[in-house]
């Protein structure tokens, strides 16, 4: 068929060995498109099988054999569209927040998993030992990995490319954390490229499940051909005429938003005492550019390239070379901890592309163990001798590995910072929502990430819904709580259809609905339109919604940390700001037609999500 | 009126030594606008897309009056 699809999912039962093809209907394609969609699609009807097993899913295990990994691209991944080598994952539960697992990777891995025949895999059961996967030109095979297991991300890719004699594979894989089962690990691919959020990699780990190798020659067939070429040509030239996606984001990386969110007041510092850091210069994607990057990055069929290839010549964390650090890893392992020691970052973030663990997580419960300790929270013998304070570089390179390998206090910042921060009697200390560390803007300086952070069905999350692009980056007011509710949906159910097409959110820049729907036509053959797409980005937050219902969260659920609510923000351009989340949120509830953050059955039947 | 000018990412191939931490000092005629000091600054006004005056966006007919303004100049960037 010619449809953008390789029309082939793979299906794999690691307790009993079964491997399966199968697929899912035209019109449930068209409904949730792909990549995020149809996996919170198969999810859903694998929650109600749950059930009537009894297996009640809100008190199931997260790294329990019952948990469900999934693997998904969508039809415009590995097209010549640009910037389309992403793929998705979920699992039914996240081990970190108890809420669904999500999250989004860049790399080649994506297209190479559609060369290699398949749309996408689900990984259910639990192999007795270590187990990796590979698929080549539609062949499917479990192989032992205790060879491998324990290994880095690195060595992992570079023994599998070995021994299988293909170098140019697409490898997604755990690390260390992921085996340590620790609930903020990663699954990385092409060593530095991370499904980061949510803890997917300790279900990985959890099914003793190593990594996935793909390779293969097969190539999605377009619907309308040379309607899609001429699309391609367009969205290249909008993308490289664009200022952000043709010259900031390829100059700098997205470590260029390191001074601008400073500028306004909203970087989060010293676990988010205050939004403005001193020395923000010194981290930023100017420093970065000047005295760190190799060379850029691009990712598989990117005509952008934010990724940069990064070294550190000189001092204690000195390394020939890495990749990264993004804006989001900079932040929370150097500003958050208020380090500003850009080698030191560099270094950190490095240890979590290695031992494959969420460098916002790490950072930003290193900073709340900062906070703890500076408030006299951890007692003397915890610490082991370390000096746990804001401003100590050394402290948070060392505790970044610590708690992949869940050594000393790494084990408590491992465990992400809402059960650390319990753990030594200070729970406001941390900064997440449903479990999940918040990302790099105080939404005291820009209301309506507030209300995302809030609201996103996988925790405290930007990239579910990135108001920033409208309120720091574009026209909107960002003091103000009006229209935020409007502002968050529309941003909420547009990400969705990205993630479901799969491509990458960057390209939101320059390209919109309109552009999305010109892509996904011709690669389908549907004949869709934005509003179609709007409403299929609307039923994929609501189905992702409903699945959290069950999980146990609804309207208690959608908060913000007490600090955000009740203190001001001590200075700075964004001075004596907090944000007033229940006004934006009711407004919200009433725009997504939810109860108390549970839809209505009117709105699922106008979505067709009712049976 | 002294004010105080930073400026970020590809604007400093014009002025390589001005950043957060080393701000350019001008002395200015009160009233000016963003708009013809950017022309001061010899960038196009394309060139710059967020001006903030002391960390809040102002468009670029705003009139700076205030002592000691930090103005904070960017091409259009992006990330996340």
């Amino acid at each position: 068929m010619e449809n953008g699809y390789m029309n082939k999912w793979l299906k794999i039962n690691l307790s009993t060995k079964e491997i399966s093809d199968f697929n899912f209907p035209e019109e449930i394609l068209r409904k949730f498109i792909g990549g995020k969609g149809i996996a919170t699609h198969f999810l859903w009807n694998y929650a109600l099988k749950l059930e009537k097993k009894g297996i009640n899913i809100k008190d199931m295990d997260a790294l329990s054999p019952e948990n469900v990994l999934v693997f998904a691209t969508g039809p415009i991944t590995g097209t010549r569209s640009p910037n389309s080598g992403r793929h998705h994952v979920m699992a039914l539960k996240s081990p970190l927040t108890g809420s669904i697992g999500s999250g989004n990777s860049g790399g080649k891995w994506g297209a190479k998993l559609k060369f290699a025949g398949y749309d996408g895999i689900v990984v259910a059961g639990k192999a007795n030992l270590p187990t990796y996967l590979t698929i080549v030109n539609g062949n499917a095979e479990l192989h032992d990995a205790q060879e491998i297991w324990g290994m880095n991300s690195l060595d992992t890719s570079n023994w599998l490319k070995e021994k299988h004699e293909l170098k140019r594979a697409g490898i997604s894989c755990i690390g260390p954390a992921g085996e340590n089962l620790v609930p903020m690990a990663v699954i990385m691919n092409e060593v530095h490229r991370a499904v980061g959020r949510t803890g997917l990699g300790a279900v990985m780990g959890s099914k003793y499940f190593k990594a996935i190798l793909v390779e293969g020659d097969a190539k999605p067939k377009i619907a309308k051909q040379a309607d899609f070429d001429d699309k391609v040509k367009e969205h290249v030239e909008k993308l490289k005429e664009n200022g952000v996606t043709g010259e900031g984001l390829p100059t700098y990386g997205t470590a260029v938003l390191v001074n601008i969110i400073n500028q306004n007041g909203l970087l989060p510092t010293k676990n988010w005492q205050t939004g403005v850091n001193e020395n923000a210069e010194l981290i930023s994607g100017e420093t970065l550019t000047d005295k760190y990057l190799i060379n850029k990055h691009p990712c598989w069929g990117c005509v952008v390239a934010c990724g940069r290839k990064s070294k550190v010549e000189e001092g204690p964390y000195k390394l020939a070379y890495t990749e990264g650090p993004e804006y989001e890893s900079i932040w929370a392992l150097g500003g958050s901890t208020n380090i500003n020691d850009m080698g030191a970052v560099v270094r950190a973030n490095h240890y979590c592309d290695l031992y494959g663990i969420d460098p916002i997580s790490v950072g930003s419960s290193i900073a709340a163990a900062m906070e703890l300790n500076e408030k006299g929270f951890i007692p003397k013998e915890d610490l082991q001798g370390m000096e746990v304070d804001f401003g100590n570089a050394d402290a948070v390179v060392e505790l970044t590995w610590m708690a992949a390998f869940r050594q000393g206090l790494g084990y408590w910042i491992g465990e992400g910072s809402k059960k650390m921060c319990q753990h030594y009697g200070a729970p406001d200390l941390s900064m997440e929502v449903k479990g999940l560390e918040m990302p790099a803007y105080d939404p005291r300086g820009a209301k309506g990430i507030g209300l995302n952070y809030a609201t996103a069905n996988r925790g405290g999350c930007h990239v579910t819904g990135y108001t920033i692009a409208a309120e720091i980056l574009g026209d909107v007011d960002r003091f103000t709580t009006e229209g935020k509710a409007e502002l968050t949906k529309i941003f909420q159910d547009f990400t969705s259809i990205v993630n479901s097409s799969v491509n990458c959110l960057f390209l939101t820049f320059a390209l919109g609905l309109d552009e999305y729907a010109e892509m996904i036509g011709p690669v389908t053959g549907w004949d869709v339109d934005t509003d179609e797409l709007l409403k299929t980005g609307e039923r994929i937050t609501n189905l992702e919604r409903m699945i959290i219902n069950k999980l146990g969260f609804s309207g208690k659920d959608d908060t913000l940390p007490k600090r955000l609510l009740e203190e001001k923000m001590p200075e700075g351009p964004s001075e004596g700001q907090t944000v007033d989340l229940e006004t934006m949120k009711q407004e919200y509830y009433e725009l997504r037609g939810w109860h108390d953050g549970v839809p209505s059955l009117e709105k699922l039947e106008e979505l067709g999500l009712t049976r | 009126m002294r004010v105080y000018i930073k400026v970020f990412a590809s604007l400093r191939n014009k002025y390589p030594e001005v950043n957060d931490l080393n701000p350019m000092e001008m002395h200015l005629d009160k009233g000016i606008s963003l708009a013809e000091l950017i022309s001061l600054l010899d960038f196009k006004q394309e060139e710059v897309q967020i001006a903030l005056v002391n960390g809040l966006k102002k468009s670029l007919d705003f009139k700076l009056v205030e002592e000691e303004a930090i103005i904070s100049l960017f091409p259009p960037i992006g990330g996340g």
